[in-house]
């Protein structure tokens, strides 16, 4: 998945665990980028009675890097409170809720934000509200206007919200890691079996996103709103982070917390914790910075899933099998940025230092009318790798570029296999894993009628 | 390298948390304390930022103590040799 469970340490600590990081203009209010990072990944929505919720102990970052240094120039910081009314239940909510206030609901979570520029920390706001998870009817029965009230506009410009949604990724987790399966294509696998139709696991399944909307002129280096695409001024780096305090003293039932704030979890680009580092590494990739990973480049250059591709599709990319340069197109996409003049009208260029984080160029207008979550690749120069939108088809971008399709953008010389346009996620997710407006993923499944039977 | 006497360290992690805690990696067994300590049950709970110190390199006598968000580590052998006592650790010299 893009970074649900990627690594050994985070698969033990959800709460930390940086599933999803988004960044996009948005397309719904174009003077503004929207930044997305998901944590408590693979929640099933009936899990009570202690539903799901942040971690009071960790500390929740969003990067921004705008003079291409790898280097975040903003930082915006979110921690969370947890609150009980009524210690003598069991019970998170004792009656219907109706509001943020609503006397019913028993466990709740309240968050700061706070920015920090240079040396400077500046406060943005203080006890915001989280909505509660979607309990079922009884509990949570305007479940959207609990979550709209959770949508907060701060004094200087920004909006937040965190809180409970569904989760927008998707993948054929089932297949996907039995040996690099797709149903559609099990007959040409080296294990061979009928072919099926591929399983979205994850469209029953919530995750809790912290999500905020910044002007662009906020963001860029010079405090402008670019117009031109091909200006550096214009690209962002973007990332998000976890970060735990180094020591934890355990007193009993207690738990206190000591020393600075050691990164646990962090998210660029999708998928490249996931398939790109191998196991032995991950954890370490998780504790640094991008401005760390040129110790990760050669897995990026070779990277293993474009060595297994032709061993489990056996006689399906010859050309891919037979190449054997460094792959400069996903070090590229992934790690610099695409330079000018090699997709024709688009650069997402940070310059040399390798680093993952998303690249946004913000100069590119949102694509309002039918956006092709294949993005860049298709022609739809809005979707990733320029940013990341919560409904691109990140596994079958990766896949193809994986199994070479990008190699001609850097190496004229290179064919791509046939088999490049048979590789995809076969996945199309409902309509209802996402909405038009602020936070953009869609409402949060409700622990009742998930599932259904 | 920065400076701070075995007495100057615990007089301002006592300070600054009334009560310090200074963990060392096994738990106290059969401590053969030195002279002067006395081991006794806890008499309060953990502060709310406890002040925490561990011993990091024994043969290079380095201590590292976090406070706050802060970690400074320190060479001083005279603590390190004292904390790995407490701890019961027989390799002590």
């Amino acid at each position: 998945m893009s970074s649900h469970r990627e690594a050994p340490s985070i698969s033990q600590d959800p709460v930390a665990d940086n599933a999803d990081t988004y960044a996009f203009v948005s397309p719904d209010d174009p003077s503004t980028v929207t930044i997305i990072t998901n944590y408590v990944p693979l929640q099933g929505p009936p899990g009570g009675p202690n539903f799901f919720e942040f971690g009071d102990d960790v500390l929740y970052s969003i990067y921004i890097d705008n003079d291409g240094d790898a280097l975040p120039e903003i930082e915006y910081q979110f921690r969370f409170r947890t609150t009980l009314q009524n210690e003598d239940t069991f019970l998170y909510n004792t009656g219907p809720i109706g509001s943020l206030s609503d006397p019913n609901w028993n466990k709740r979570q309240l968050y700061s934000v706070s920015v920090v520029r240079g040396q400077g920390s500046k406060s943005l706001g203080q006890d915001l509200a989280c909505p509660p998870c979607n309990i079922g009817p009884r509990s949570t029965p305007n479940y959207d206007s609990l979550a709209a009230a959770a949508v907060h506009h701060l004094p200087t410009g920004e909006t937040v919200f965190a809180g409970q949604r569904n989760d927008g990724f998707f993948v054929d987790l089932g297949a996907i890691f039995d040996l690099g399966d797709i149903r559609e294509l099990n007959p040409a696998h080296l294990i061979p079996s009928a072919a099926g139709t591929s399983v979205d696991p994850l469209k029953t399944l919530n995750i809790h996103a912290i999500a905020i909307k910044v002007p662009i002129q906020m963001l860029t280096r010079d405090g402008s709103v670019p117009s031109d695409v091909a200006a550096a001024t214009s690209v962002l780096g973007i990332w998000g982070g976890a970060s735990r305090r180094k020591v934890q003293v355990r007193d009993g039932y207690e738990t206190r917390n000591a020393g600075p704030w050691v990164q646990v979890s962090r998210l660029g680009n999708p998928l490249f914790n996931e398939v790109i580092v191998p196991v032995g590494d991950k954890d370490r990739w998780n504790a640094v910075d991008p401005i760390d990973d040129i110790g990760f480049e050669k897995y990026v250059n070779q990277p293993e899933l474009g060595r297994l591709l032709p061993v489990l599709y056996p006689g399906a990319f010859p050309n891919l099998a037979a190449y054997t340069k460094n792959r400069a197109d996903l070090h590229a996409i992934l790690l610099t940025g695409i330079p000018n003049g090699v997709v024709p009208g688009f650069q997402n260029f940070t310059g040399p230092n390798p680093a993952d984080m998303l690249r946004l160029n913000v100069a590119v207008p949102p694509t309002v009318n039918n956006p092709n979550p294949i993005g860049l690749v298709a022609g739809d120069a809005a979707g990733f790798p320029n940013g990341r939108r919560v409904f691109d088809d990140i596994v079958s971008i990766e896949l193809k570029a994986i199994a070479g399709a990008t190699i001609p953008l850097v190496d004229p010389t290179y064919t791509p296999d046939a088999a490049v346009g048979l590789v995809s996620s076969y996945l199309t997710p409902g309509a209802d894993r996402y909405q038009s407006t602020f936070p953009y993923l869609g409402t949060p499944h409700d622990g009742y009628d998930t599932p259904s039977s | 390298m920065e400076r701070l006497s075995r007495r100057s360290f615990v007089k301002i992690a006592g300070a600054a948390t009334g009560a310090a805690a200074l963990a060392a990696a096994p738990p106290i067994a059969r401590a053969a304390v030195e002279e002067g300590a006395e081991r006794t049950n806890p008499t309060a709970r953990v502060p709310e930022e406890p002040v925490v110190a561990y011993v990091r390199d024994a043969k290079r006598g380095e201590v590292t103590v976090t406070s706050g968000t802060a970690e400074h580590t320190y060479r001083d052998r005279v603590l390190v040799k004292r904390l790995l006592r407490a701890a019961g650790r027989k390799d002590v010299s």
